[in-house]
């Protein structure tokens, strides 16, 4: 053995890497067994399901005989059908929630921020419905909506609504009742997200501003907002993509339904794929509905100018 | 005050100072009540935020306790106590409750215990190994996170039954098939191996380079240095999957035809079908629901906001 010269061994440090352990075919061999698990998983269950789906999106498929190529017709077929138009109004309609929930779980958020005794408390309350199945939370929600139920009790008690009605039975008011149940849900998940967003911020920026004059308004204008921008990228992005996607709540409470006012895009894809087994024809929805996403992602990251914390 | 021209009398320097001592301790005042005001309605716009959060849970709670009366009705107290409606779903006349709880059992530890398992194992080369094609793999499973997959459920029921773990002609493997069907497809977790991963990525090199030397085998290296040291992160992501699996009903509603193995959670819904003559037993049966999840977040609480932080600071 050889005691190896600085250069070389400078070399032989670069060849190992940062991490040490040299590069062998038994290090490789190692580090592939440790993966090897997951990797499969990985590809059965995340990559096969991108290619085979887009591919089935151009087939006729029913899971028991294999998949006839149709060409575009599945997309052909959805153009021209009433209800998946309906269904895509719907998720677009469902895209209104982003705003409130954002615009809410950043005012909770701050408003839990605040060095008050009892804090712990609210924050896990919030938090209590994020944590709650869509199946129990739905049917809770079906039943408070109930013609004689508590939130017919509030809306009336606050000169809300004249008579008693039942709101998820409405064609009128069921999806912005479902919508109300996602909101509800949902505010204290993003509440978390802002407050770690909201400790990024440096305390000594808005005491800065505040000891230069500036009013309440305008240290959450030019300081806090800013500030955030990163957070709300995230967040608007993952909202604005469930709210197109939305299916869980619809699913437990109204089934698409009254009159298909709840009916949105992932549940004719659903129902295509799960009640009438015409798979390639739900593929292409799925299709159309990842495109929408990537779009409404994209006005996403334009709207938050790219999530860049400096205004 | 320091300003002021040497020639102002004493008398008149120190009444300006007790002026201005005065005004201070005027704004300290006026300032503290405002204080005091704001804090006052802060809690008072906390107060009503968390009755809109819970009140659907207590009266869900106290409804599932009352034996008869106007059930969808909106009360503070239930019209009268008794235990039926529990009974009722404890006796699962109509619904396998006790059968179902125990498939939630069954799924939610098998599937947090490889989910977990795995995304540990496989982030451990990607923190802190080096072989060809680590980057190209790691960057391949993080476009994998972004990449819309609205097929997963079509692809992962066809690729379910082609696998055959949806066949019933042997009565105990069967089982084991179909519990199988509902876990595999959620136990390869991008998040939970990307949060690992960072985990894994603050342990000092040292440490590792110390144990190879005294020639421990990578696997050791493992479960001695490197699972001890993410601990807290594993125990953050353990909790988020199992309130994933526990939560979890509409995979295992498409996938399990057998109603004897619904979980809870997909269980519930099936409840509200067949005993749709007794919501509240209903009532009764989402309360029992609950209850685990409320008290794995009691218990790991502090984790778990953690764990979500760290997924998107990540």
């Amino acid at each position: 053995m050889t005691i190896p010269t600085r250069r070389e061994s400078r070399r032989e440090q670069h060849k190992k890497g940062s991490s040490g352990a040299k590069v062998t075919l038994r290090n490789t061999l190692i580090a592939y067994a440790f993966m090897l698990p997951f990797l499969i998983l990985l590809v059965v269950y995340h990559t096969w399901p991108v290619f085979f789906g887009t591919y089935l999106a151009f087939t006729e498929y029913n899971v028991i005989t294999p998949p006839k190529w149709v060409g575009v017709d599945n997309f052909r077929e959805l153009a021209q059908d009433e209800q998946f138009w309906s269904g895509l109004r719907n998720s677009l309609k469902y895209i209104l929630v982003v705003p409130v929930i954002q615009g809410l779980s950043i005012a909770v958020a701050m408003l839990v921020n605040r060095p008050m005794k009892g804090i712990g408390f609210f924050r896990t309350a919030y938090y209590v419905p994020v944590v709650t199945s869509f199946a129990v939370v739905g049917l809770i929600w079906t039943w408070m909506y109930q013609q004689e139920g508590p939130v017919n009790f509030v809306l009336q008690a606050l000169g809300l609504m004249d008579e008693p009605k039942s709101l998820l039975n409405n064609p009128v008011t069921a999806l912005y009742a479902v919508m109300f149940v996602t909101l509800w849900k949902g505010i204290g998940y993003y509440m978390v997200l802002y407050l770690a967003g909201l400790q990024t911020i440096a305390p000594e920026l808005e005491e800065a501003a505040v000891i230069d004059g500036a009013t309440r308004l305008q240290v959450f204008w030019n300081i806090t907002l800013p500030g955030l921008r990163p957070t709300i990228l995230v967040c608007s992005l993952l909202s604005t993509i469930s709210a197109i996607k939305v299916f869980e709540e619809i699913y437990v409470m109204t089934s698409g339904g009254p009159a298909g006012s709840t009916y949105t895009a992932l549940f004719y894809t659903f129902s295509r794929a799960f009640v009438d087994f015409k798979f390639g024809q739900a593929a292409a929805a799925g299709l159309v509905i990842a495109i929408i996403s990537i779009f409404f992602g994209l006005i996403n990251f334009r709207i938050t100018r790219g999530g860049k914390a400096d205004a | 005050m320091l300003e002021q021209p040497a020639t102002t009398s004493p008398q008149r320097r120190a009444a300006t100072a007790q002026e201005t001592a005065h005004v201070a301790s005027g704004l300290r005042s006026r300032r503290k009540r405002k204080n005091l005001l704001l804090n006052g309605l802060a809690y008072l716009v906390l107060c009503i935020i968390a009755l809109i959060m819970l009140y659907p849970f207590y009266w869900t709670l106290i409804t599932s306790f009352e034996p008869t009366g106007n059930i969808y009705q909106a009360k503070l107290w239930p019209s009268g106590w008794s235990i039926k409606n529990y009974v009722e779903v404890f006796q699962g006349t109509t619904v396998p409750f006790w059968r179902m709880a125990l498939n939630s059992v069954v799924i939610c530890t098998l599937g947090v215990v490889f989910t977990v398992g795995f995304a540990a194992l496989a982030a451990y080369p990607l923190a802190k190994m080096q072989f060809p094609g680590r980057d190209l793999i790691f960057y391949a499973i993080l476009t994998l996170m972004v990449l819309p997959n609205e097929a997963g459920l079509i692809v992962n029921y066809s690729t379910t039954v082609n696998l055959g773990l949806l066949r019933q002609d042997n009565p105990i493997l069967n089982v084991l098939a179909q519990y199988a069907a509902v876990v595999l497809p959620g136990l390869a977790s991008i998040v939970g191996l990307f949060l690992i991963r960072q985990a894994y990525l603050g342990v000092p090199m040292e440490l590792i380079e110390a144990a190879r030397i005294d020639g421990a085998k990578e696997l050791t290296i493992w479960r001695r240095v490197m699972l001890p040291l993410a601990l807290p992160t594993i125990v953050a992501f353990s909790i988020l999957e199992f309130v994933a699996y526990w939560n979890s009903f509409l995979w295992a509603r498409i996938v399990l035809r057998d109603k004897e193995l619904l979980p809870l959670s997909a269980g519930l819904l099936e409840l509200s079908g067949t005993f749709s003559t007794n919501s509240r037993a209903v009532m009764a049966g989402a309360v029992l629901t609950i209850i685990p999840i409320l008290i794995v977040f009691a218990f790991g609480q502090k984790y778990f906001m953690k764990g979500i932080e760290g997924a998107v600071k990540g």
